[in-house]
């Protein structure tokens, strides 16, 4: 055992300095207790008396979201809230053990809602917020029940009735699926962002999701005294913070565009979804998701039944079809095959197969759509009247995998980061595919069906826009995007604009001689007698695009849609862009079980090019190649669009 | 072996009965603090089972020997070690700061139990480094031992916590013993670190120190949390306002009530005779422990006792002056009375350590 004795002394004087510095230190600091506690105490009891400040929050103003044109698609609406507050109530219900009792009573009567709803709201309300800040128990109070609340005000102190800003959707369900809607935060929101509060209405989907940084602003704070019973005295007003409003959203979206699409799809009472976007630059001019649900029944508090029913729907209306459906491409696919076997060089321009209606590829005959066949069919003869037995030939030529390669090129099977949630990224099969996922096999006679956007092939709408936006402009796949500018208010009242970046996210090396062949086959498409678009045709407008008609389940023989039942009739697409030599608007339509692309979706194509270029509702016609005007969306400075309210 | 000697006739009961006594008062302090606005009283329960947590602990420090306590040391210093750097690269951001672990429901700081096993480690060094001064090779072993978790808790970035393990440097420059050149340079470099470190503050922390210097400048901002406390410790007076009846922490008005600021309640509730008794506790504990570590059987044990002691120091005066503003606040909690499981558990064991030297201070008992 080791005892130290060397510095005995050493460590005693300075043990005992610190022991001396320690009591001086006590000493002061009791002194400056005393006086504060002892000197100054009635300085601080009055201060105390006038300062029982309690925070009582003030909701920013969320923002607006406009159209392209500053057409208001969201605003708030006021509105009353009926909010209880627990610290009023608190000696209330001391005094009187039955208070809760008669002011659910209360409450029950002038709500119209049974006391079991009004109990459970307020057991549910009053364990997630803390007690000392007030909670929402109803909304959308009407004026006669305000009244009936405040001539009561005596009895029921704790109940105050809060103005509040209503989300408010005017047009409905118009462009629901972009918008999105709010709704109460959830456990795993409130865990992840530390600017949450228990109660707090953030968005949930849509814009209203992935803009809620910038839509929902800044809350204030107000002080009120209140003396030791819990009554409110008066505001403490050198210490309010005044709330931050909320950005304006101007989305890339034109109202009469969007509109006009949607009304075609209520109209005909179609399933499905349309996209108008601009391939310049990617930005979605219309998006349509049939049918709509509509978000003004979600921004409530007080609403489960409604949320089931929007879910349980059978048409799945909260589905946006437009990112989130999957589909088999069927013929619209044959684009990508005639770029992928013209650039491959699996096939030339004069590259011709004969088509007898059906033909035998690996052991299994495979039919064309058109019974009596086509005959001699080069490429572009075979988009035009979308024959079959030419891309069979064409893809047994590429093999599964270059098809993979060329479609995956042209950014199938991968999300494109749209600034909206819940994208789907799709499927592109391949022999790497079968084997690493399926664990199987890739039958050369698969790739006979997928050459025709067949088989397990599956695509989004907005995947298909992006590839003929990309055959448009010449081979650029933008990311898409909804938003396009946000306004940020400025101390002095002004706007400062800040402009969502159109980004290239994918370049398709295409030569020059496929595009140029691709293209010509697809004006033809609407544009030559035979052709199966011409219902999209417009005198004087090159619109070029290819039909596509896709089996839902197999079929044996030639069998007429119509005769199905409505979940076994043939999805229809189109797909196209105008015009043909500087195209600025590409438009896809896809149509659950609507039977022809030709017939059923190409109209609503017509329809949309007619307003943009002849009834030039798009008038923010951008000159993207002029530098000053480059120059000026990059510093903000273009003019607001006048307002319309 | 573990009991080397008959323990318990040694035990100084005096020494334990007032850190408990002062556990208790944090109890109802936190009680108090929070019984309005937490009416299932989940933050009292709990921050009952960290006292019971911290006495299971503390008796497990005190009666397994502090030789043996010291040979395991550096590994309860490298498990520290490892947890901070583990949560420099995976933890996750709490107020800015990423200082907690998440095991289930429950969450702790592994820097306030590495204020301990950083003592235990720097009283081992001294137990085996029996010259009076320290040579330079020496100090900067000393300064190694001390920085290498400071350094990591800086980066978290925690500076209220890595100023905490201040007590620690004082031990090696103070009663390890330094010559004068070496004072004369640590000045010149602190001289000239200070400024420097000025640029290394995060915007919220240079906001505290620029809000202490000048209170006015944010009425409702940092300063007023400090007005705040002030306004319910001076309302309390000479006699409080009694327990569970004060009015400014009762309200949500006074931030952090249960934790950093809970001296403020006291001082509202049991008036300047509670803080008087709070702080006399302390300077109880404080002096006996000075006194054991006089008497202790030899230098490991007399160092450990000063280090874990001038931790008590540091967090009470600083904890205790920033209630009315006489330092800039920081999240220094106050030992055995604030709530929170980390800095409970880690002062019980402190308090065992202290006893357990003190116990078997007899060479041959």
């Amino acid at each position: 055992m080791r005892v130290y004795r060397d510095d005995q002394k050493f460590l005693q004087f300075r043990i005992n300095a610190v022991m001396w510095g320690v009591v001086a230190a006590f000493v002061f600091l009791a002194g400056s207790f005393w006086f504060v506690q002892g000197v100054q105490a009635e300085k601080y009891r009055g201060l105390s008396e006038a300062n029982a400040l309690r925070e009582i929050r003030v909701p920013a103003k969320r923002g607006l979201i406009m159209d392209r044109g500053g057409k208001i698609l969201a605003d708030n609406q006021p509105a009353y809230s009926l909010e209880i507050d627990r610290v009023v109530m608190k000696p209330l219900v001391k005094a009187d053990p039955a208070h809760r009792e008669k002011l659910v009573a209360f409450m029950s009567r002038v709500l119209a809602l049974p006391p079991q709803e009004i109990s459970a709201r307020y057991d549910k309300e009053s364990v997630k917020i803390p007690a000392t800040r007030p909670f929402t128990i109803a909304e959308d109070l009407t004026m006669s029940q305000v009244a009936s609340i405040q001539a009561e005000s005596l009895a029921f102190p704790e109940l105050n009735v809060t103005p509040v800003q209503r989300r408010n959707y005017p047009y409905a369900t118009m462009a629901a699926h972009v918008m999105g809607f709010i709704g109460e935060v959830g456990e795993k929101e409130l865990k992840q962002r530390r600017e949450f509060e228990q109660g707090d209405l953030v968005g949930k989907r849509g814009v209203e999701l992935m803009y809620d940084n910038y839509l929902r602003g800044r809350d204030g704070a107000e002080y009120w005294e209140y003396d030791a019973d819990g009554r409110r005295l008066s505001e403490y007003a050198p210490a309010r913070k005044l709330p931050v409003p909320g950005d304006n959203i101007y989305l890339t979206l034109d109202f009469e565009l969007q509109r006009r699409a949607e009304q075609y799809f209520v109209e005909n009472e179609f399933v499905g979804s349309a996209i108008a976007l601009d391939p310049r630059n990617g930005e979605i001019l219309a998006m349509v998701s049939s049918p709509a649900f509509n978000p003004n029944v979600y921004s409530t508090r007080f609403a489960p039944d409604v949320y089931k029913q929007i879910t349980s729907n059978p048409f799945k209306i909260e589905l946006n079809r437009a990112i989130q459906g999957l589909y088999s491409p069927g013929s619209v696919f044959k684009v990508v095959m005639a770029m992928a076997g013209l650039s491959d060089g699996a096939i030339g321009p004069g590259t011709a197969f004969n088509c007898g209606g059906s033909a035998v590829f690996r052991g299994r005959r495979f039919r064309c759509w058109r019974r009596e066949g086509h005959g001699e069919v080069n490429v572009q003869r075979a988009m035009k009247v979308s024959c079959d037995i030419f891309f069979y030939n064409t893809g047994d030529r590429l093999g599964v995998d270059k098809i993979h390669d060329y479609a995956r090129q042209l950014t199938f099977g991968e999300i494109s980061h749209i600034d909206l949630d819940g994208e789907r990224p799709g499927l592109v099969p391949s022999t790497a595919w079968a084997r690493d996922k399926q664990h199987r096999k890739w039958y050369p006679s698969e790739t006979i069906s997928v050459a025709i956007g067949q088989g397990p092939l599956i695509v989004t709408p907005l995947q298909v826009a992006n590839m003929i936006a990309a055959v448009a402009n010449g081979g650029k796949v933008f990311q898409p995007h909804v938003v396009r500018w946000v306004d940020r208010v400025q101390r002095d009242g002004t706007y400062k604009r800040y402009r969502v970046p159109s980004n290239v996210i994918h370049e398709v090396k295409l030569a020059p001689a496929a595009l140029n062949a691709v293209r010509d086959g697809l004006w033809k498409v609407v544009n030559e007698e035979g052709g199966t678009g011409g219902n999209a045709r417009i005198e004087g407008l090159d619109v070029s695009g290819k039909t596509g008609t896709v089996q839902v389940i197999a079929q044996h023989g030639w069998v007429r849609s119509e005769s199905l039942p409505f979940k076994f009739r043939d999805h229809a697409w189109f797909a196209s862009f105008a015009p043909l030599n500087n195209p600025q608007m590409v438009v896809v339509v896809f149509i659950e079980h609507g039977g022809h692309g030709g017939t059923d979706a190409a109209p609503l194509a017509k329809l949309l090019y007619e307003a943009r270029f002849k009834d030039k509702v798009l008038d923010a016609n951008l000159d993207l190649s002029n530098p000053e005007t480059l120059q000026q969306i990059k510093e903000g400075e273009l003019p607001l669009p006048a307002p319309q309210r | 072996m573990i009991f080397r000697d008959r323990p318990a006739p040694n035990l100084d009961w005096n020494f334990f009965g007032t850190a408990l006594v002062l556990a208790i008062i944090g109890c109802l302090l936190v009680y108090s603090a929070t019984y309005y606005s937490d009416p299932e009283l989940h933050i009292f329960k709990r921050q009952i089972l960290w006292v019971i947590i911290g006495l299971i602990l503390c008796l497990a420090f005190l009666i397994v020997d502090y030789h043996v306590i010291f040979d395991i040391a550096p590994i309860l210093y490298g498990i520290g070690i490892v947890l901070l750097i583990y949560l420099l690269l995976w933890g996750r951001l709490t107020a800015h700061v990423k200082s907690w672990i998440h095991i289930g429901g429950f969450q702790f700081q592994p820097s306030e139990f590495m204020k301990v096993f950083t003592a235990l480690m720097l009283a081992r060094f001294f137990d085996s480094n029996d010259r009076s001064y320290l040579d330079f090779r020496s100090f900067m072993m000393a300064m190694g031992i001390i920085g290498l978790p400071v350094g990591l808790i800086i980066i978290q970035p925690d500076f209220g916590t890595a100023a905490s393990f201040f007590p620690l440097i004082a031990v090696a420059m103070f009663f390890g013993g330094i010559r004068l050149r070496i004072w004369v340079a640590m000045i010149v470099i602190v001289a000239i670190v200070a400024p420097l470190g000025w640029f290394a503050l995060k915007p919220y922390q240079k906001e505290r120190v620029v809000v202490f210097l000048n209170p006015e400048r944010d009425p409702l901002g940092t300063g007023y949390q400090v007005t705040q406390a002030k306004i319910a410790i001076g309302s309390g007076g000479i006699h409080g306002k009694g327990f569970r009846r004060g009015t400014q922490a009762k309200l949500e008005f006074l931030p952090a009530r249960h934790t950093d600021f809970i001296f403020a309640v006291l001082g509202e509730e049991w008036g300047f005779i509670g803080v008087v008794i709070v702080l006399g506790l302390y300077l109880f504990l404080i002096g006996q422990a000075l006194t054991f570590a006089k008497h202790a059987r030899d230098r490991g044990g007399t160092f450990l006792v000063i280090c874990l002691i001038l931790f008590f120091v540091f967090h009470v005066l600083i904890n205790v002056s920033m209630q009315i503003g006489i330092l800039p606040t920081t999240g220094i909690p106050l030992p055995l009375i604030s709530y929170g499981g980390s800095s409970t558990m880690m002062f019980f064991i402190a308090i065992g350590l202290i006893l357990n030297v003190d116990m078997r201070r007899f060479v041959n008992a």
